[in-house]
């Protein structure tokens, strides 16, 4: 009987190989999906109607919003750095990646909170608050959750041994980390920057 | 050498034995298993599906009928509708793929056995959540795609249309899970050998589709999100006076509505490929052809929604575009059907119950792909709009064009999967009676359509004319209901009763041919090696086989996306209890979200909790070497 035998393969791998890593990016491209729908949205509606954003809607204040995108921007190279680290099994700079991102995501999340405190309207208000406070609500559930899963991963590799085959999980968190930043960089600009720059009326 | 395989065997067995008992049936990770349970759901729901109908009919059968009165019948063509596309047609293929796409590229499980199970959870909830919310006099009643503003909060209040929108999500969450599984285990599981030129057919219509569903899909769970947005919280997304748009529903749900039908029909496409070769006994004619016809059409598919919006006031231009690209999408399909052909043609023609659906295929899809091509056109469409016609034309193109296949390929299958053969004579008078039925019900619409009968009307006058073609219509059901009962009925009596079908009982050619049927849990003793696109007809005598595998782990061989080259090896998980717990949670959270839309955040903190119960890695003990 002839045979092909592959004992000498490896068991898992942290790569761009492994199949995690091809389900997270079948994930990544459904929830990109659903940010380009929310993109549309917005830009639809904005096409039919004549006043955008609507005349009550005041000019936001763009420094709490500036803040949190240089941060999360700057946090994705510590991202990469403990996805690099990852790859090359280097536990101790990979949990000081992810602790500070940790950190990164939860002072995001409270300045987030206390911009939308500030926008001075409601989803319930007209179609414009609408869709800015669905995209900036459906982008902040994706931090949380990339926040926690971050958490969660320190945490674990705080309290346990990391396997190798467990360094794939930190991998696909970072990835969704550069996601989770990408998308916003588009809803950036259409619910803090257009306001200023062009105005329907 | 056989009391090495006999030990081999015995370790596998116990390696990848499935979850019994009562526990058992919620912890399975098993694709086949799985598999059969969507299949089977799905069935259960055809049948609900098809008893509304038949109510339906029954109420037309004459005009000025009492039947049901007109409320509850908004509520049956609405559950009909969404019974039949969300709960039967996408689910039922991808219980099909879920089974066969492991073992038609000779691996041992789907990539996320976890993430499968969950989905299978998730269907299931938003099934029964749709019908119990149907049997206590909720059941959606604004249609299947429960058009804007008429399901907005103004002109629907109540639960109705909130039932629908979260039915939505359970089942397109499922729809999602399905497709990424199928394409990983599709793309780095294949058996080494298999490169993608050696891929089947129906694996490929299979790629496809789930391609279609992760771009289409969202567009649906967005749109019905905004709606219960829109009714729950009061946003204004499809509010016309606060500045939203009520056709930008209809643009966001034909997005996903019209992929939708060829997330139903490109599956169809590959069972008829299947089903020609093995009964034809010759080499697909045209594949690469074939290939990329499925890839065009699944591009082409996005390029369409409008034109279920024409009579909604566009500019020329969007209709010129759109009437273009309905007529181009006929092209990748002519050419898949002279390929058929061409195979029929060139080879031995054995006709079997599966073959004979095949061929009513043919004959009533071109019925529909014609009255398709004419619905492309403006005039035409202007004219029929929401008639009749509409409703015989996408009939022709779900059942002869999928259902029909769907048939053809249960038929096919049904010996991998119990292990005995169906009862032939049963399974033909079966056939011509769902094949008269069909036609006697459907093609009597066409007409009713030109004559001016709209659609979702619950009766009409006498004087209007159209008495006696409903009448034959509403006579068809009785053919129709019941070939598919006796279809049921075989299926029944063979899976204890039917002669043993042995592992190849068509002398077909793809990989799931080669083991026992059914499969054993592991699918593969060994994972098999690949010389040609006919996996069985073109290996050689002494076909290599894959050692070195470990027995006592799950072990899967990953290999590389395009050449299928040995890789790496990758643990899959056992049983395991999560996902159903994570699935409740998820379907806790849609169903409270409708009643105090508090209960979506406090569902969500507790899925949360389910999903770090689901990701926690087990303790394992130190691995012995092998």
């Amino acid at each position: 009987m002839r045979v092909l035998d592959v004992s000498d393969l490896p068991v898992g791998t942290a790569d761009s190989r492994a199949l995690l890593w091809w389900g997270n990016l079948g994930m990544m491209a459904i929830e990109g999906t659903m940010f380009a729908l929310l993109l549309a949205t917005y830009l639809y509606l904005r096409m039919v109607n004549l006043d955008w954003p609507p005349a009550s809607v005041p000019m936001p204040d763009l420094l709490l919003p500036t803040i949190n995108l240089v941060m999360l921007v700057l946090s994705c190279g510590v991202m990469l750095m403990a996805d690099r680290a990852a790859l090359r099994g280097n536990v101790t700079l990979v949990r000081i990646g992810f602790a500070v991102c940790v950190l990164v995501g939860i002072a995001f999340l409270v300045l987030r909170a206390m911009a939308m405190s500030m926008i001075g309207f409601k989803w319930s208000s007209h179609a414009y608050g609408s869709v800015i406070w669905t995209s900036v609500g459906m982008h902040t559930f994706h931090m949380i959750a990339a926040t926690g899963e971050a958490l969660l991963l320190l945490i674990y590799s705080l309290v346990r041994k990391v396997e190798k085959k467990q360094l794939l999980d930190f991998r696909c968190t970072a990835v969704y980390w550069y996601f989770v930043t990408i998308s916003w960089l588009p809803f950036y600009v259409i619910v803090w920057l257009l306001p200023h720059l062009s105005r329907k009326s | 050498m056989t009391e090495e395989r006999g030990q081999t065997e015995a370790a596998m067995e116990a390696t990848w034995a499935p979850a019994r008992g009562f526990l058992g049936w919620f912890t399975e990770v098993d694709h086949k298993r799985i598999g059969l349970r969507y299949i089977v759901t799905a069935l259960c729901f055809f049948t609900l599906g098809g008893i509304e109908a038949a109510i339906m009919r029954l109420q037309l059968a004459g005009p000025e009928r009492h039947v049901v009165g007109p409320d509850f019948y908004n509520q049956l063509f609405t559950v009909h509708g969404s019974t039949m596309m969300f709960l039967f047609a996408v689910p039922v293929m991808e219980g099909i793929a879920i089974y066969l796409v492991p073992l038609m590229v000779g691996t041992r499980n789907v990539a996320f056995p976890k993430l499968n199970a969950f989905g299978y959870f998730i269907y299931l909830f938003g099934g029964l959540f749709l019908y119990t919310m149907f049997f206590c006099g909720a059941g959606p009643d604004a249609g299947w795609f429960a058009y804007t503003p008429l399901s907005g909060p103004q002109f629907s209040p109540g639960k109705r249309i909130d039932t629908w929108s979260q039915m939505i999500t359970y089942t397109e969450l499922s729809a999602l899970v399905v497709s990424v599984e199928i394409t990983v285990t599709a793309f780095k599981q294949r058996a080494p050998g298999m490169s993608l030129n050696r891929v089947p057919l129906f694996v490929w219509s299979m790629v496809v589709t789930s391609f279609m569903i992760m771009f289409a899909m969202p567009a649906v769970m967005v749109d019905s999100g905004y709606l219960a947005l829109d009714r729950l919280v009061a946003t204004h997304f499809f509010n016309r006076p606060e500045g939203g748009d009520p056709i930008f529903y209809q643009h966001l749900f034909w997005f996903f509505g019209h992929p939708e039908v060829y997330i139903i029909f490109i599956p169809a496409l590959g069972f008829i490929s299947s089903i020609v070769t093995a009964f034809t006994k010759r080499k697909v004619f045209g594949y690469s052809v074939m290939v990329a016809s499925l890839v065009f059409t699944g591009f082409m598919g996005f390029g369409l929604w409008v034109h279920h919006m024409f009579a909604t006031g566009l500019p020329q231009l969007g209709q010129s575009f759109f009437t273009a690209a309905s007529m181009m999408i006929s092209i990748p399909t002519g050419v898949q059907i002279f390929c058929w052909i061409g195979t029929i043609w060139h080879g031995r023609l054995t006709i079997r119950t599966p073959m004979l659906y095949v061929l009513a295929f043919f004959f009533d899809f071109l019925i529909g792909g014609l009255t398709g091509v004419m619905l492309a056109s403006v005039p035409i469409n202007w004219q029929v709009h929401d008639t009749y016609f509409v409703v015989a034309h996408f009939h022709y193109v779900l059942i002869a064009g999928a259902v029909f296949p769907l048939f053809g390929a249960l038929h096919f299958w049904f010996p991998k999967w119990t292990g005995r053969m169906y009862g032939e004579g049963l399974s033909r008078v079966a056939f011509w009676l769902v094949f008269i039925g069909f036609n006697l019900v459907f093609f009597p619409m066409h007409i009713l359509g030109m004559i001016g009968m709209p659609r979702r009307v619950y009766t009409y006058q006498p004087q209007l004319g159209w008495g006696g073609l409903n009448q034959l219509a509403t006579l068809g059901v009785l053919p129709l209901a019941l070939g598919i009962l006796l279809m049921f009925v075989n299926f029944a009596l063979s899976r204890r009763r039917g002669a043993p079908a042995g592992p190849n009982p068509w002398d077909a050619d793809t990989l799931e041919w080669s083991v026992s049927s059914p499969p054993p849990p592991y699918n593969y003793l060994h994972v098999p090696t690949v010389a040609g696109g006919h996996a069985l007809w073109d290996a050689a005598p002494d076909q290599p086989v894959v050692v070195g595998m470990r027995t006592d782990h799950r072990e899967v061989l990953v290999t590389k996306a395009v050449d299928a080259e040995p890789s790496h090896r990758e643990e899959l998980p056992s049983p395991s209890i999560w996902p159903f717990l994570v699935a409740l949670t998820t379907g806790i959270t849609l169903c409270g979200a409708i009643f105090y839309a508090w209960w979506f955040t406090m569902g969500t903190v507790l899925t949360a909790f389910a999903l770090i119960g689901w990701f926690w890695p087990k303790r394992e003990p130190l691995p012995e070497a092998s």
